[in-house]
């Protein structure tokens, strides 16, 4: 990994002055509060009054509170679909647009727009979407003869909601996987081709395998977001006082900051929390030392 | 000699205006945050700007958040050691901060006072008295009352609600009143309110039914027992059985609120929706809310303001709210509509009685006669958040009453276990 050019003499030294304000951000704004995170999950604390040291009893107490169990369940289900769902779609979307067609930048844009629009006004729209009685999704349903839906009904709510965090998450995965298709030289297509490969084969024997590393990537960054998962979810799934129908951990952990005066329970689920995806990334980086193919 | 007497007054007649003023007329920076809607902001920009005029040398700086991220705010400045020096307060979380030892303790001030709440509702009062003496004053109150859209009452001949009303009779009304198309679908609804608070209407039917909430020292939660447990069949079979009700996704449809949309010909709410409602197409009233088996009941809340214990200027934030207890400012929120002034002379003035949205003001004034506080003890937040998360799923359509009510029994208990 030893190229590009090495900073000599003066030039490091305006290295790090120029580095300095970043450093001094993340040393005190991103590392302090994960410091300070760490330590208050230790403690009972309700903002008001000082915090008081006590011992594991957050976490202790994570596993009898069982508005945070649900929760965790809820952002596993959601992570188990949304990610795969993100991957899989945007590498298709990818594929499509890696094509030579004619405005196929106009496609790009399309898709890359959630990206860059704010997700409240955004799910506003899909709350019209998936409306139950006034809703545009089911006028679509019960036009074509089938029974309408109950889209952001508790039991659909979660599917619902995945869909929506997926469709808003294709554009990232398609830029990234459009870096990854474009680093493909075209002779081995070529030369596939001359062998008698189809399209379908061309995609699993060259494609996929080619891009692994973007997979890799991609998987990584939907599972950090997938846990963190709140924008769309908060918007389609609200109820009073900072409920949803789909409480995922985040919910958990701000209502029990915000709401209930239990600072250190919600920084002990922020802790359990940055654990669990802290072992994903682990068994990711396990898989991508076995699966993944850098040229 | 003469002489010098003379300067020696003249130099302690000075020293004696100088230290007599410090107290009242020195100068002060307060700062007031509170939650409120921008219509809100106006008409308190006013008051303060009154009393400025009043007390010219208190700076009162204005801070206005909506409703949840005020609380955000106020916890962090709070845990900061910056918090604002007169700040509002929902009655029902006031313990969850006095308990916490933030607020000041108003009672000399108050014992300095003394006429300063004669005029003041006393069931206004109750929610900030502690054994230590009171630590926050109310601003103004809320009680609720059924609206009912008449322009629907007229078209289905259904006569209005009346003081007489029970809750049978809102039923049966109700259910003349709802509209079922050839589809199946509801086009008109009878009744529609929001049943995640008990404010709207799941406190006064229970009380009206003969039950309780929570018991007196707040340690048990009774919306199980067999009295309030008819309150909550009669909810259900509105909606399940009558489909007079919207359930919650339906009425989320119609903004959150069907009444407003024109959709539901009853609803119970408080005065805050007034200055909301002044735009609807529809000519609507207020009733008292319905009688129950055990007579009638209404929920009566308050909000208030409190003083910071670290406040740097207690004497300035004190003078603030006792003018917001003066005539003055009382008669700029009646005007302002969203709550009914604390001050009883006011209240009963036309400055509350004859405002421009033409409907019986004096209902919610009245309703204190038979109203039951909201009740106010530490964890009130995270106890009713486990009632209204946990029966949120009946209301959806997706639980059923009886095994989901013990459910959210148990969590509720839990909670004020864990909060003693």
């Amino acid at each position: 990994m030893d190229y590009g050019l090495k900073p000599l003499g003066r030039e490091k030294f305006w290295l790090w002055a120029l580095l300095m304000p970043t450093f001094i951000g993340l040393i005190f704004g991103a590392l302090g509060s994960v410091a300070a995170t760490v330590l208050l999950s230790f403690a009972k604390w309700d903002l008001l009054t000082p915090p008081a040291w006590a011992g594991t009893v957050n976490y202790a107490n994570l596993f009898n509170d069982e508005k945070y169990l649900i929760s965790l369940t809820n952002t596993v289900k959601f992570t188990a679909m949304y990610v795969p769902g993100v991957v899989i779609v945007s590498l298709f979307v990818a594929v499509l647009m890696n094509r030579k067609v004619r405005g196929v930048g106009l496609f790009r844009t399309a898709y890359f727009l959630p990206a860059v629009t704010s997700a409240v006004a955004t799910a506003l729209v899909w709350k019209m979407i998936y409306g139950n009685d006034t809703g545009i999704l089911n006028f679509i349903l019960e036009r074509l003869g089938v029974q309408p839906v109950c889209w952001l009904c508790t039991g659909n709510a979660m599917v619902s909601v995945v869909i929506v965090n997926i469709w808003g998450a294709i554009g990232e995965g398609m830029i990234i996987f459009l870096a990854g298709l474009t680093a493909i030289p075209r002779e081995y297509y070529e030369a596939a081709e001359m062998d008698g490969a189809n399209g379908f084969h061309q995609f699993f024997r060259i494609t996929v395998p080619l891009i692994t590393p973007s997979i890799f990537f991609q998987t990584l960054i939907s599972t950090i977001n997938a846990f963190q998962a709140y924008d769309y979810i908060y918007m389609l799934t609200r109820r009073d006082q900072g409920d949803s129908s789909v409480p995922v951990v985040v919910f958990s952990i701000y209502r029990n900051a915000w709401n209930f005066f239990n600072y250190g329970g919600a920084s002990a689920q922020a802790i359990e929390l940055t654990v669990i995806v802290a072992a994903l990334m682990a068994f990711y980086f396990w898989l991508e030392r076995r699966y993944v193919v850098y040229e | 000699m003469k002489h010098r007497l003379l300067v020696l007054a003249v130099i302690l007649s000075l020293l004696l205006t100088a230290c007599g003023g410090t107290a009242a007329s020195q100068k002060a920076d307060i700062t007031m945050m509170m939650w409120g809607e921008p219509a809100e902001l106006e008409v308190w920009n006013k008051i303060v700007a009154d009393f400025h005029a009043a007390n010219p040398n208190i700076t009162v700086k204005v801070d206005v958040s909506d409703w949840e991220s005020y609380w955000t705010k106020l916890k962090t400045l709070l845990s900061a050691g910056t918090p604002p020096d007169v700040f509002a307060m929902d009655a029902p979380l006031y313990l969850d901060y006095q308990s916490r030892g933030v607020l000041l303790n108003l009672q000399p001030y108050l014992d300095k006072n003394p006429d300063l709440l004669k005029g003041v509702y006393p069931q206004t009062l109750e929610a900030y008295k502690t054994p230590d003496g009171m630590f926050g004053l109310p601003r103004d109150f809320q009680t609720i009352a059924l609206a009912y859209n008449k322009d629907m009452f007229d078209a289905a001949g259904v006569a209005y609600p009346t003081a007489d009303w029970t809750y049978d009779d809102l039923r049966s009304a109700a259910k003349s009143l709802t509209k079922i198309g050839s589809d199946g679908k509801v086009t008109q609804f009878g009744f529609t309110d929001d049943l995640w608070d008990m404010e709207l209407i799941w406190s006064e039917a229970i009380w009206a039914y003969g039950g309780d909430v929570i018991n007196a020292d707040h340690t048990k939660t009774l919306v199980g027992e067999p009295k309030a447990h008819e309150a909550w069949q009669l909810f259900h079979d509105m909606m399940f059985e009558d489909k007079s009700w919207p359930n919650s996704t339906t009425s989320d449809e119609y903004g959150g609120d069907p009444f407003l949309a024109g959709v539901a010909a009853m609803t119970t709410i408080g005065h805050w929706v007034v200055p909301g409602y002044a735009e609807v197409k529809f000519k609507w009233d207020v009733a008292p809310m319905p009688k129950g088996p055990a007579g009638q009941a209404t929920s009566v809340n308050s909000a208030g303001f409190v003083v910071a214990k670290d406040s740097k200027s207690p004497d300035a934030a004190f003078e603030f709210l006792k003018y917001v207890l003066s005539e003055p400012a009382q008669k700029r929120l009646a005007e302002l509509g969203f709550a009914c002034p604390v001050l009883k002379a006011v209240a009963e003035s036309d400055a509350f009685l004859k405002q421009s949205t033409p409907i019986d003001h004096k209902v919610f004034l009245d309703s204190l006669a038979f109203a039951h506080m909201k009740p106010v003890f530490k964890g009130y937040d995270e106890w009713s958040s486990a009632i209204g998360d946990g029966m949120a799923s009946i209301w959806l359509g997706d639980a059923e009453l009886d095994p989901t009510l013990n459910d959210v029994i148990k969590a509720a208990d839990d909670v004020l276990a864990k909060k003693k």
